[in-house]
């Protein structure tokens, strides 16, 4: 019998030794390319009749951040130099952070088709869902140069940081889509909560603002793991690397929050098929 | 070397009412309680299968009969791996191919090609595999230069031509089918029926969930009748 490339057609027996959800993982991880090539042509089937294509998003974000930057720093009173970076690298965390979250609530539902006649992983549509995203989130980096260029921020070592930074929000993100999708197929109504919640969460989040400009306690906005998920990769972007509670939370948040979606998808991934 | 096995296999899925898909209703079940939860709580739980047991070995074809709902669909399904027993033991030997609902992964912005691409390689087709099979796929769907067009451009019959096209260009040990004959015209069906029978004398072990008694006959040596989640094995005089 063939293994490695004919996983999907073949659930392979499972390797005793593993949890059904790590190896159900394991299976996700082999068959990444297959994944990666759904998640883009997730993307070009979207912007197939679009003269820009993809980059439809790239401009949405200059556009937005060049708007709210310039309007808001007036209202505000603050520096410009300042408070369109901060805002361009909040806008692009948020965009990536609420489009995964928002969409993991419905991913079962909307691959029901796969799921019901194929034997495929079912970590599989979250991991192609967050591709997706981060797929998007690259199409907004030319906006993020050009508003470090504009504005002179400062590259150094710590820019650097931003990419293990943005693979520890991206390891945060994978069980927070996993969480959402198990729970949006059992709970129809979930997606509607979200939907709802999101609004609320961007001004509880430090989008628009950084903690420290907060006439209150900054401890508030900590309390929103959502603060951590974007402070993390805005710092380095905007030149310093992120407070250690920072990393710290993070990090404790990924531990926790994987361990809490491991063992819910250990116990109902069997489920879900049924679910939809 | 294929083998299909199960051991005491019992399926038993949850069918929710609209309440209880509700995440608002659950929770104030748990807020008074659980009072109303009990009274309305909207869950059953439905056996499809229970407590069966068969070998499928080389060389079987297996013939699935029963009314609608007696879980031919379940069986299948389960054999797919799809879903999985509440207790007993599915053992596969071999590499599975199914041809349920046609379409698994189909959209409709993309062309053809690219769909052929997509849901070849959910079948577990590798990307080299699929090349060498394009040639025959382009051939047998006659769609011609019509594949680089997005599918949404398609007529039914057009569509259904690519899916069933793709759904059997793998090469499995074992096939699984749900009765999909019966799409499209005259001559695409007389087609389909050729290029079906092609594949089923590739495989080892060929299942298939029909009420067409004729198309089970031709196909099947073995039939297994379904009736209330129970299966019994019966002779081909007995359908």
């Amino acid at each position: 019998m063939t293994v490695s490339a004919h996983d999907i057609a073949t659930p392979a027996p499972v390797p005793s030794a593993l949890p059904p959800a790590l190896a159900d993982l394991g299976r996700a991880m082999r068959l990444l390319h297959v994944i990666a090539f759904m998640a883009a042509g997730d993307l070009r089937a979207r912007y197939r009749r679009s003269v820009l294509g993809p980059f439809w998003m790239t401009l949405g974000t200059a556009a937005g951040s060049l708007g709210l930057g310039l309007v808001w720093s007036e209202l505000l009173h603050m520096d410009r130099a300042a408070f369109v970076p901060s805002l361009t690298c909040g806008l692009v965390m948020w965009y990536l952070l609420s489009g995964c979250i928002t969409e993991a609530t419905s991913t079962y539902w909307r691959q029901s088709a796969i799921l019901r006649n194929l034997s495929v992983p079912l970590s599989m549509p979250p991991i192609q869902m967050l591709l997706k995203h981060l797929i998007n989130f690259l199409h907004n980096v030319p906006v993020l140069v050009a508003v470090i260029l504009i504005f002179h921020l400062p590259l150094g070592a710590a820019t650097l940081l931003v990419i293990p930074c943005l693979a520890l929000v991206a390891v945060n993100l994978l069980w927070i889509t996993l969480l959402l999708s198990m729970l949006g197929a059992r709970f129809r109504d979930l997606e509607y909560v979200i939907g709802a919640a999101m609004p609320l969460l961007m001004f509880l989040s430090p989008v628009f603002y950084r903690p420290s400009y907060l006439p209150f306690n900054e401890q508030f906005v900590w309390f929103n793991p959502l603060s951590h998920l974007i402070e993390i990769v805005r710092y380095p972007l905007l030149g310093s690397p992120p407070p250690g509670f920072v990393v710290l939370t993070t990090g404790l948040l990924a531990v926790g929050g994987w361990l809490l979606t491991l063992w819910l998808f250990n116990a109902k991934r069997n489920r879900i098929a049924y679910w939809l | 070397m294929a083998r299909l096995e199960f051991h005491g296999v019992t399926v038993q899925y949850p069918v929710y009412d609209v309440r209880a898909k509700s995440l608002r209703s659950r929770l104030v079940s748990i807020s008074t309680g659980g009072r109303i939860e009990r009274e309305a709580s909207g869950v059953q739980i439905v056996t499809a299968l229970r407590d069966v047991s068969f070998t499928l070995l080389d060389g079987d074809t297996v013939g699935l009969v029963g009314h609608n709902g007696a879980g031919k669909s379940t069986l299948l399904r389960t054999m797919a791996g799809v879903y999985q027993p509440a207790w007993g033991e599915v053992l596969r030997e071999g590499r599975i191919a199914t041809v349920f609902e046609l379409g698994a992964g189909m959209d409709s912005e993309l062309s053809g090609y690219e769909n052929i691409q997509r849901m070849g390689l959910l079948l577990g087709l590798r990307q080299d595999e699929i090349r060498t099979r394009m040639d025959d796929i382009e051939a047998f769907t006659q769609l011609g230069p019509f594949l680089g067009l997005p599918v949404r451009t398609y007529s039914a019959g057009m569509a259904t031509r690519l899916m069933f096209a793709v759904a059997t260009s793998t090469r499995p040990d074992i096939l699984l089918v749900d009765e999909v004959f019966g799409a499209g015209d005259a001559e695409f069906q007389e087609k389909a029926a050729q290029r079906m029978h092609d594949l089923i004398s590739s495989v080892s072990i060929f299942v298939f969930a029909s009420h067409d008694i004729a198309a089970m006959k031709r196909y099947c040596r073995r039939f297994l009748r379904l009736e209330h989640g129970q299966v019994t094995e019966i002779g081909a005089d007995e359908l």
